[in-house]
């Protein structure tokens, strides 16, 4: 069950994410709308630009560390909780980032403690205790990203949150914790293969009978809503957020 | 080659400057450090105050042993007697078989007879050295008058099993075993009849090793 | 069959991905493989403490193997085995020729090694004028088809029933029969003959125990016993990794290895051989030889990749791969398939002819998941990207464009910049909001998936707005 209490606005740092901010920013402005709704004041670092993955999981370490630089520090002139809607990004930021300046002590403290201050969406949002008074009847389809759910451990929150609107049923769907095939670059390097993956994953998907597909990673959601597309499937497609922005409007 | 045997340990040296093994965390630091042998699972297994033969009796009939259970020696003598009549029996010596068996199997090929005459017994009678309850298992262990053969080419394996052999856990058998194993050329734990599934995950069983195997339990 | 191996990951993964065969074959078996897994995994204790055990145990050896192998070595000669070092797979290939002609061996049954695909083995035996036979099932069914094996465990994974029992009918001149059963009888009564007749039996290991020089096997089927039993000789050939420190670790990972290859509790034979038979045995082999192999092992141990030495080969991570899932084993063009083949591969056969393998993945962390020891397979595969990018040629636009994207990514307002550029071209080829045909590097993607288009303002334009139609109402 969860408790709604909120006991001060607390001030948060948004992280939105290069994929949020570009491609799709009614997600953003969702992150917005729920966290205030938890309770929070939101503030934008100035100056953000990315979290430096696309480049250190193509093996460019010297590039990832430049853009991580100044990320780290854009981020570290900020203080509180860091809320980043993606679970990749957000790994990138908890995990590899520190792993990247493995050879540098000072950067990898700095890395460190922007790590320790990082949250993904929903698992603020859970620890808030959850969106008051959510109704949205619908069979929703919940992907769970792979650095959501295996680098974070964040695994029953997204699903609390769901189970916390009304009407909104969650429907498992067969091998649904393996990868959709994004995978970031992979999806173009591997087009082939992202493609077998992401075939069976909304096989499945449409097997189930839902008729929403939720997840917390704009990455997958891009990938798995361009191929329902292409299926001429009828599926909606939703960040969390967006999701839980609705439930409450 | 002791040049190759230089070359090799000379590598891992300077390897091993440059080399990145994770440092194990804390818990598995400790956990490795602990030499005391009994792990959670045989302390559990102890526990839960199930007696070993019933456990056994369970796995192994859960892996498709055919297990029968005799309350004296008599009774084990009979069974198998029954079930080896009219057979041709290889056999490990009559002294290695618990409660007289080996007047029951008295005109048995032995472990040294010629080998292309093994090859056609059709049952394969032993003991063992130990019965491991916790997976259901039979440990044989080579030397003199317990030849490997009975127990491997044979389509049928019998083994006589006594209660004293009864053990709980692998573990259990490493340590109060310890030197039987060390003199012994070879020690195998028989965990089932023999099977494949290579062609299409689709289990066969029978394959090169006894396609059935029965235990013989006896007081 | 698979081809040659440099640079044709990308062909084969195509190939593989258009074989109908070959996924009716994958689809019937790895999920049936994940699911068993998960049963068996259930059935141990504090699964995951064993699994710590396990790590903390390899990892140990790995750091002191030079004293590992040492002992070991010690071990074995007092238990009467010979004991033999080889640097390179050619050198292990010439020792076992040497011990076969030595001894007379005219006929040699192997049960299943991986190592000994890596040096190509039967190869040299056969060259040597040695009959050399594989009694795996599996492994025979590959030696008939002349093909390959495509997963550590089990080898033809990638054929239909269907497929074996014409292989059977052809080159045994057996009826055709896609019945399992009737396919591996024929399979017993033939090999049969190879194991009371073989001069050498010659096997890998799957551990070897420091403490005591024990070698640990474990097998199903029956071959193992018989050919580390019959054969008056009995080779062992085993990478130099494959060491556990006592026979305590040897149980912990006894309990991990079969629940995560195959979902047994224990494989049915688990044969812990001592040395060679003992005065008063009735058999046995008389002479034991063990075979340690390098092979490019000390190279990736010097590494970031030092840590995959502590695989077990259970294959637990090909059967939660997905990307493994949708290709097969051949794809990965060597002797090891899958998360661990991609690591593996360039380390023993070099980076710059398999620089693909390591991209060849998500990083979904399946493999991780499920592996026995815990091994961090996604790091080490961004590592192995990392070195491809300082060693190999990399596609000019990738590196181009990843460079300026550093030196954007840096400078906010040149960001802010860029990317409206690019939101603007991209904006241009849509069509109510989508994109079905995109640009260059990135066409790959609309190959198989429709683009959203980008919005025309930035989540930060209309964040700046929101902010400052509040502070003005």
């Amino acid at each position: 069950m969860l408790q709604y209490h909120y006991a001060l606005a607390m001030v948060v740092q948004l992280f939105p994410t290069c994929l949020v901010n570009e491609i799709r920013p009614d997600a953003g402005m969702a992150v917005v709308r729920v966290l205030e709704r938890v309770g929070c004041e939101v503030a934008l670092p100035e100056g953000l630009t990315c979290c430096g993955q696309p480049a250190y999981n193509a093996g460019f370490h010297d590039e990832a560390r430049r853009v991580a630089r100044h990320t780290l520090a854009v981020l570290g002139a900020t203080d509180g909780a860091i809320v980043v809607p993606s679970g990749s990004c957000c790994d990138m930021l908890v995990h590899q980032t520190v792993e990247l300046f493995r050879d540098e002590p000072a950067a990898a403290e700095a890395a460190q403690r922007v790590a320790s201050r990082c949250r993904e969406f929903s698992q603020f949002v859970a620890e808030r205790g959850g969106v008051p008074g959510g109704s949205l009847p619908s069979r929703v389809a919940y992907h769970p990203s792979c650095h959501l759910q295996r680098g974070l451990r964040v695994q029953r929150e997204p699903l609390q949150l769901i189970g916390g609107v009304a009407g909104a049923e969650s429907v498992p769907f067969d091998e649904q914790h393996e990868c959709c095939g994004f995978g970031g670059l992979f999806s173009i390097k591997n087009a082939e293969i992202s493609a077998a993956m992401m075939d069976r994953k909304l096989t499945a998907i449409e097997a189930s009978g839902a008729n929403r597909l939720v997840s917390c990673d704009l990455g997958c959601l891009l990938h798995l809503e361009g191929g329902l597309r292409r299926r001429g499937a009828a599926i909606a497609v939703q960040h969390l957020a967006e999701f839980l922005d609705e439930a409450a409007t | 080659m002791s040049d190759a045997r230089a070359v090799i340990l000379d590598r891992i040296e300077r390897a091993l400057r440059t080399a990145r093994i994770p440092a194990v965390g804390d818990a598995g630091a400790r956990a490795f450090q602990a030499s005391d042998q009994r792990d959670a699972g045989a302390r559990a297994f102890q526990a839960s105050g199930v007696p070993l033969a019933d456990r056994f009796v369970l796995e192994a009939r859960a892996l498709g042993v055919e297990v029968f259970v005799e309350s004296t020696p008599e009774a084990a003598r009979d069974r198998l007697r029954t079930l080896v009549a009219g057979l041709r029996v290889l056999s490990w010596n009559r002294d290695r078989l618990p409660y007289d068996c080996g007047a029951v199997v008295g005109e048995a090929l032995p472990g040294s007879a010629p080998r292309e005459e093994q090859a056609h017994a059709d049952v394969g009678v032993t003991a063992c050295h130990g019965a491991i309850a916790e997976t259901g298992s039979l440990a044989l262990i080579s030397g003199p008058g317990c030849s490997r053969t009975v127990s491997l080419l044979p389509p049928w394996h019998i083994a006589v099993v006594r209660h004293e052999d009864l053990l709980a856990t692998m573990g259990d058998f490493f340590l109060s075993r310890h030197d039987a194993m060390a003199r012994a050329a070879n020690c195998t734990f028989v965990t089932g009849p023999s099977r494949t599934a290579d062609i299409e995950l689709s289990l066969t069983v029978g394959v090169h090793g006894p396609g059935k195997v029965t235990v013989v339990l006896g007081p | 069959m698979s081809s040659d191996a440099s640079g044709g990951f990308a062909q084969r993964a195509h190939d593989a991905l258009g074989n109908r065969q070959l996924h009716i074959a994958l689809d019937r078996t790895t999920a049936q493989l994940g699911m068993r897994r998960s049963t068996a995994v259930a059935s141990l204790d504090n699964f995951d403490g064993v699994r710590d055990q396990a790590r903390a145990a390899k990892m140990q050896v790995l750091r002191t193997l030079g004293d590992s192998l040492r002992r070991f070595e010690e071990q074995l000669i007092a238990n009467g085995a010979h004991v033999h070092w080889a640097d390179t797979g050619a050198d292990a290939n010439r020792i076992i020729v040497e011990i076969a002609t030595r001894t007379g061996v005219r006929r040699v049954a192997k049960s299943k090694s991986m190592v000994s695909e890596e040096t190509h083995l039967n190869g040299a035996l056969e060259k040597a004028g040695i009959a050399v036979i594989e009694t795996d099932l599996g492994e025979y069914i590959v030696q008939l088809a002349n093909d390959r094996p495509s997963h550590i465990i089990a080898p033809i994974v990638h054929m239909t029933r269907e497929q074996v029992g014409r292989v059977m009918h052809d080159r045994l001149a057996v009826p055709y029969s896609d019945d399992t059963q009737t396919l591996a009888r024929y399979a017993r009564e033939r090999l049969r003959e190879e194991f009371l007749q073989a001069d050498m039996g010659l096997s890998g290991a799957n551990f070897g125990v420091v403490e005591n020089g024990t070698i640990c096997l474990v097998t199903n089927e029956g071959n193992g016993r018989m050919v580390t039993t019959l054969p008056r000789v009995h080779v062992a050939l085993m990478g130099i990794e494959k060491l556990v420190p006592t026979m305590a670790d040897l149980d912990r990972f006894l309990k991990l290895l079969a629940r995560s290859a195959t979902g047994q509790k224990l494989t049915v034979y688990t044969t812990l051989i001592r040395g060679p038979r003992r005065a008063g045995d009735e058999c046995g082999p008389e002479e034991l030889h063990v075979v340690l192999l390098d092979n490019g092992r000390t190279n990736m141990l010097a590494g970031e990749t030092a840590e995959i030495l502590g695989c077990i080969r259970c294959g637990a991570c090909l059967n939660a791969c997905p990307v493994y899932r949708s290709v097969g084993g051949h794809a990965y063009g060597d002797v090891y398939p899958g998360p661990v083949g991609a690591i593996v591969t360039p380390g023993l056969r070099g980076l710059d002819r398999f620089a693909e393998l390591p991209g060849a993945s998500s990083l979904c962390g399946a493999c991780r998941d499920v592996c026995p020891v815990r091994l961090d397979i996604p790091r080490m595969l961004l590592a192995l990207r990392h070195q491809a990018v300082e060693r190999t040629p990399q596609p000019f636009a990738l590196r181009a464009g990843l460079k300026m994207f550093a030196r954007v990514a840096t400078r906010p307002r040149l960001y802010r910049a860029a990317t409206a550029l690019v939101r603007r071209a991209l904006r241009a080829r849509a069509r109510n909001g989508w994109i079905a045909k995109a640009p260059g590097m990135a066409s790959g993607w609309t190959a198989f998936r429709d683009l959203r288009a980008p919005a025309a303002r930035t989540f930060e334009q209309q964040w700046r707005e929101r902010q400052a139609s509040r502070h003005r109402g």
